[in-house]
């Protein structure tokens, strides 16, 4: 089973392949390192352009965003308190106060490593896992793919954040958005109103580049000035190397981060920023000194960071395995694999062993360039990133935008759509609409309709089928364990502190 | 057969007389592919278009266009609209294209097309789940028959050559079975591999490396299929159905003549290019090729079929 693993190596290590890993990994950086610009909005960005690439040369760079945009989000998240990406919220809670200690090029060198950490865990975790998976997936028939989307769906409970019905309308919106095209089953026109471009379903990625890409660069114009970058010029010049051995007390914390962030990201629809979250929490529970932790605990960096860059390579494995990819960057980067004629499922391991086992290859690396690229001078030059001209950067990524948009059928009435999506995105953005829940709706409600309806139709309209086998009732189980759970420890919670008072 | 020598004989003359007339083509020839880069159409074209441009001569130079959505619609109503001229050529694939004529209302008919020459013949294969114990056509059409809807069949679509080989299937052996329409073969194929269904209707190319996971039934050609060496055929078998899924190459209709004519003549001379033929094999596309009024005579045929289902059983 591992043995075409091995030999994919040689042509993952071939100059073009690697060098695309390079280019992503310090591309992902940068666009990480920007506040606003998200892995999700650099992919999907990006896609378009590596059409005509080989897959390896234009896997290898996702691969390298991928990683280098979950460590770029630390570096204003400790030098401006201002999370490059959303996944990198919990690292500015220590980070930052470390930086105004004088101690940000520590921070930072910390954040590379654990994020380093977190990918190669990451990634070994899709080598190991996903091929015995891909196997057990044969299992999964239109019902049980029905329970996962479902289970996904559920999962938006996580996301809903501060206000539950934003969320859930966010969420509805996104299942309304599947529902555009033809119908799967009877091919009737569902909300094209004659227009054929949108008779196969909303792209994803125009979608996506509408919804995640123009909000942020709005918001770049609309605030020209470039935030305040002391920090940036207090950042120490110490080797890399020579910090290693004080981080090799935190081995508990990436340990811990790195489990937590591989098993969110298998679970279809959470995603690094909650990853990091809980991985941050339960470092502090553990912490000796937990009073320390938001005033500069170096191990709640670390704690972040690890997690963060834990779920990438993880949140792959649904993805390969079942087709059903449970974030947005998962989703964007499955488009690349199908683009290049890479069906996901079971088959997909004996058909392109090469392809499929490369890529995991180039996470590995991804992982591991990042100690290389990421390190102490080349993370102060990346701080510099944050004093480029706004303006400018803006209209740079409006560009690609366009172009990117328009290459994918070569047709104007997508640039509109991504458009509309865009104001759509930006209005949710002012108005305090989470994200995330649309882009699941979107994915998970369009898995849920079309197997719940082949489901029913093997089943010839009996419902039972549903959950007539073992499969389908653990995941019903489950299912109702996430929605469930969160009440009951909080009903619990509650009744406790009512009888301590 | 007189009139044909004599029309060639004067189009010959007024070719070396008269320089006026450029030989064709003097510029790039789009080819309009109704279907994104990498999937099984668009591999066909580029294959194709390679020989294509050798057999046509004089530095001819196809450039492929990639114009998808709507299952092919747009692209192939691009093709209908672009001027007659021989610059512009597309993909052209059946039943789908006639089909989509019933289901929807296109703006283009068979009669929009000069039908060039239809190069891809890939016949449906009967395949049934291991799980369902289902190993031969008899034992098969025993449960089919058995109740209404009894085997279940995953296909890629309705209206496509699946489905209506699948109706057409259902009326000779008096049975009816239970569609289940996949987003596309693949996971058509996986869903039977899983053993959710008891069978399913592909092509016979897509099937070729999974013998050891699947029943092969029988093949729906004339002739055994060498992607499926030891497969009966329908007809062998006793039920005379030959069904596949073709694909081909139109012109927008009214093309000049000698244009018409040079590339027909080109596409006849892919059946002998050994090398053609090979890189078709390597790329997993059945080669059968029909062209010119042969390829629309398949296609009336093609169309007389989906209507006949059509008006039996719409299936939208």
């Amino acid at each position: 089973m591992y043995g075409s693993l091995i030999d994919a190596l040689p042509e993952v290590l071939g100059l073009s392949n690697f060098l695309a890993v390079i280019v992503g990994v310090l591309a992902g950086i940068v666009v990480g390192a920007l506040p606003g610009l998200s892995a999700t909005m650099a992919i999907s960005v990006l896609i378009p352009f590596t059409f005509a690439f080989e897959p390896l040369v234009a896997l290898g760079l996702m691969a390298g965003i991928y990683n280098g945009a979950m460590y770029g989000g630390a570096i204003p998240a400790v030098l401006l308190r201002i999370p490059g990406t959303p996944a990198a919220v919990c690292t500015s809670f220590d980070g930052y106060p470390m930086a105004q200690k004088g101690e940000g090029g520590y921070a930072l060198q910390i954040a590379v490593v654990s994020s380093a950490i977190g990918g190669i865990a990451s990634a070994l975790a899709l080598m190991l896992l996903a091929p015995p998976l891909a196997r057990v997936t044969l299992l999964f028939g239109p019902s049980e793919v029905f329970w996962v989307a479902v289970f996904g769906l559920s999962s938006i409970v996580f996301l809903l954040g501060g206000n539950p019905i934003k969320g859930l309308i966010a969420a509805a919106f996104g299942v309304f958005v599947s529902l555009v095209g033809s119908d799967t089953i009877t091919g009737y026109d569902r909300f094209t109103f004659g227009r054929l471009e949108i008779l196969d379903g909303i792209n994803i990625v125009v979608l996506l580049v509408g919804l995640y890409a123009l909000p942020p660069v709005i918001d770049l114009l609309e605030h020209p000035e470039s935030p305040d970058a002391s920090n940036t010029r207090k950042l120490a010049t110490t080797s890399i190397w020579s910090r290693l051995p004080d981080m090799m007390g935190f081995w508990t914390t990436w340990l811990r981060g790195s489990i937590i962030g591989i098993l969110v990201g298998i679970l279809p629809g959470a995603g690094g920023s909650m990853a990091a979250f809980l991985s941050y929490n339960e470092a502090r529970r553990a912490s000796k000194n937990p009073e320390n932790w938001g005033k500069g605990e170096p191990e709640g960096v670390a704690a972040s960071e690890t997690a963060n860059n834990a779920d990438t390579a993880s949140a792959l494995i649904p993805a390969l395995t079942l087709g059903i990819p449970g974030t947005a960057v998962a989703a964007v980067m499955l488009g690349g694999l199908l683009i290049h004629g890479l069906q996901p499922g079971p088959m997909l391991f004996r058909d392109n062993p090469g392809i499929v086992f490369g890529f995991m290859w180039q996470f590995l690396f991804g992982a591991i360039l990042l100690i290389f690229l990421g390190g102490s001078l080349a993370t102060n030059s990346f701080a510099k990133v944050l004093l480029l001209p706004r303006p400018l950067l803006a209209a740079f990524i409006i560009v690609l935008m366009l172009i990117g948009t328009y290459a994918i059928h070569g047709r104007m009435f997508d640039v509109y759509l991504m458009l509309g999506f865009g104001v759509i995105g930006y209005g949710m953005d002012k108005l305090d609409y989470p994200l995330p829940p649309v882009v699941l709706g979107v994915i998970l409600g369009g898995f849920a309709e079309e197997n719940l309806r082949l489901a029913l139709r093997i089943g010839r309209g009996d419902w039972s089928v549903l959950w007539a086998n073992t499969t389908s009732q653990i995941l019903i189980a489950v299912t109702i364990a996430i929605v469930v759970g969160p009440l009951v420890t909080r009903f619990l919670r509650k009744r406790k502190s009512a009888r301590h008072a | 057969m007189k009139l044909t020598t004599v029309k060639a004989g004067l189009a010959a003359l007024v070719l070396s007389t008269a320089p006026a007339f450029a030989e064709y083509p003097q510029r790039d020839i789009d080819l309009v592919v109704g279907f994104a880069a990498g999937g099984g159409t668009d591999v066909m074209a580029r294959t194709v278009e390679t020989y294509l441009e050798k057999h046509l001569g004089n530095g001819a130079n196809i450039v492929v266009k990639n114009v998808p959505g709507a299952s092919g619609q747009i692209g192939i109503t691009e093709v209908a609209a672009a001027a007659p001229d021989g610059y512009t050529i597309g993909t052209y694939n059946l039943p789908g294209m006639m089909a989509r004529t019933l289901d929807r209302e296109p703006e283009y008919s068979a009669d929009s097309f000069t039908f060039l020459a239809n190069v891809v013949d890939d016949p449906n294969v009967i395949v049934t789940s291991k799980a369902s114990g289902l190993e031969s056509l008899d034992a098969l059409i025993e449960k089919a028959k058995s109740e209404t809807g009894a085997v279940t069949v995953s296909m890629s679509s309705l209206g496509g050559d699946d489905h209506l080989f699948l109706m057409k299937l259902g009326e000779k052996i008096g049975a009816e079975f239970t569609i289940v329409p996949f987003k596309g073969s693949a996971p058509a194929r996986t869903a039977l591999i899983g053993g959710h269904v008891d069978m399913a209707i592909v092509n016979v190319s897509e099937v070729a490396n999974f013998a050891d996971e699947l029943n092969i039934i029988a093949v729906a050609s004339e002739e055994e299929s060498e992607y499926a060496p030891g497969t009966p055929t329908l007809k062998s078998l006793g039920v005379d159905i030959v069904n596949g899924a073709r694909r081909g190459f139109v012109a927008p209709a009214g093309l000049p003549e000698e244009v018409e004519t040079k590339l027909l003549e080109a596409f006849r001379q892919l059946e002998n290019d050994e090398e053609f033929q090979a890189a078709m094999k390597e790329t997993a596309n059945p080669v059968d090729l029909t062209v010119g009024k042969d390829f629309r005579t398949l296609n009336d045929q093609q169309l007389e079929l989906a209507k006949e289902v059509w008006e039996v059983s719409p299936w939208k």
